[in-house]
């Protein structure tokens, strides 16, 4: 489906990293593999460092933190926001709503819109496209979107496949109304015909977590999970990249009128080194506009990567200049989801650390 | 799919390789070679192979042939 916004703006992006990180070669020794092995992994795929949570904190931690951050230094104010919406697939709880439990602990205003959205890896994209809508009503005029996620408490210690790409994030990003007249252009498509691409089995009603389900099997790969845990098919999921990224990236930019020479940035979603290079190989875009490296510093952190992407690779850039930028997200739906924005002069563009 | 034996020796590090050889006997045979192999086969040959497909074509004439049912 084509979307189309009108005056809407990103002002300001902050990214949330835990300080604990772990690097590849401390755990190669978890895995069936050999040296040579994960000397290609490393290579192609980009595995190096990732930063990953300390067990028992939570989503709901690395928001407010980031959020005080901004309180502290007077970047945002709590009466500001009118409406909050959170990007996660891992909540604090079931019930109640984790954007309502981060509204309150930053003790905001009653009268505002809190939801959640549980999207993966195209949860950027699609958060902000709730933003925008959300601001077509006269009283929103600030919309935080948080985009969070702790899945590496879910991928298993013996799981080459998943483990050693897999970080933790949060994001804010502040969405406001324009008056510079410009349009927005994005699209959403999903197929949930592969819902079992990218799951987590086990955990919700429909599976209890059980000491049957938290048994660990190991896979003809060598790689040991239990129902407990994020199981991914590689090869499904690369084979869905790239046959429905590019088109959906060439429609978007025709609906726009752009080509893909004028777009300044391709900030997409950061699965892995391997599948970025062959998507950018695909489109016809150099490796130079479309950035491959947030895998091997900080780990693939689901929805919260594009965001990642954009603090670390662009950060100061941001403040001063502006860019056309193309956003794409895709993965666990399977869903698939971009935008086409001016991006620029923004009041805060940064990564900081969660000390825990 | 001339070049197609060329393309299969480069991924599994061979100097050249036969049709008749089967894919499992190359020590560079593992889940990253499998990967390679179907990134080449969307890039060269626009054919969406799995992992499953591949592991059960056997040997280097059966994965040509999958390819070329796939095509």
């Amino acid at each position: 489906m084509n979307l189309k916004f009108h005056n809407k703006k990103i002002t300001g992006i902050l990214t949330v990293l835990p300080e604990n990180e772990v690097n590849f070669d401390d755990e190669i020794d978890n895995y069936d593999c050999s040296k040579a092995q994960s000397m290609k992994l490393k290579l192609i795929m980009g595995y190096g460092k990732r930063r990953v949570v300390k067990k028992g904190t939570t989503v709901s931690d690395l928001c407010v933190f980031g959020m005080n951050y901004l309180f502290d230094n007077n970047l945002l104010k709590k009466d500001d926001i009118d409406a909050m919406i959170l990007v996660t697939q891992s909540p604090d709880h079931f019930v109640p709503a984790t954007s309502h439990i981060i509204q309150g602990k930053l003790d905001l205003k009653q009268d505002m819109i809190c939801l959640d959205i549980n999207q993966a890896c195209s949860g950027y994209p699609i958060g902000l496209n709730q933003a925008f809508m959300l601001l077509e009503q006269d009283e929103v005029k600030k919309v935080v979107v948080l985009n969070a996620d702790i899945m590496s408490r879910k991928v298993s210690v013996k799981d080459r496949g998943s483990r050693p790409l897999t970080g933790d994030a949060a994001a804010i990003t502040i969405v406001e109304n324009d008056s510079s007249d410009n349009i927005i252009y994005g699209t959403v498509n999903l197929d949930g015909k592969g819902a079992d691409a990218l799951i987590i089995p086990a955990g919700g009603f429909k599976m209890p977590s059980t000491q049957e389900t938290a048994e660990l099997k190991t896979d003809k790969s060598g790689n040991s999970r239990s129902l407990d845990h994020l199981v991914m098919k590689g090869d499904v999921v690369f084979n869905f990249v790239q046959k429905e990224v590019p088109p959906m990236i060439e429609n978007l930019l025709d609906k726009a009128g752009s080509n893909k020479d004028q777009v300044d940035y391709y900030m997409f979603h950061q699965p892995n080194k391997f599948m970025l290079k062959k998507l950018a190989d695909k489109m016809g875009v150099p490796y130079s506009k479309m950035p491959n490296n947030i895998v091997e510093n900080f780990g693939n952190s689901s929805g919260v990567s594009i965001p990642t992407n954009i603090t670390y690779n662009l950060g100061e850039k941001l403040l001063t200049d502006s860019f056309l930028i193309c956003l794409a997200g895709f993965g666990a739906g399977l869903s698939w989801a971009s935008l086409l924005l001016e991006m620029g002069n923004l009041d805060f563009c940064n990564t900081i650390d969660y000390n825990n | 799919m001339e070049d197609f034996l060329t393309l299969i020796a480069e991924i599994l590090e061979e100097e050249s390789v036969e049709l008749s050889d089967e894919l499992q006997s190359f020590e560079a045979w593992d889940s990253l070679t499998i990967l390679s192999i179907i990134a080449i086969c969307d890039e060269e040959y626009n054919a969406a192979l799995s992992a499953e497909e591949i592991e059960n074509s056997d040997t280097i004439l059966g994965l040509r042939e999958l390819i070329e049912s796939k095509r």
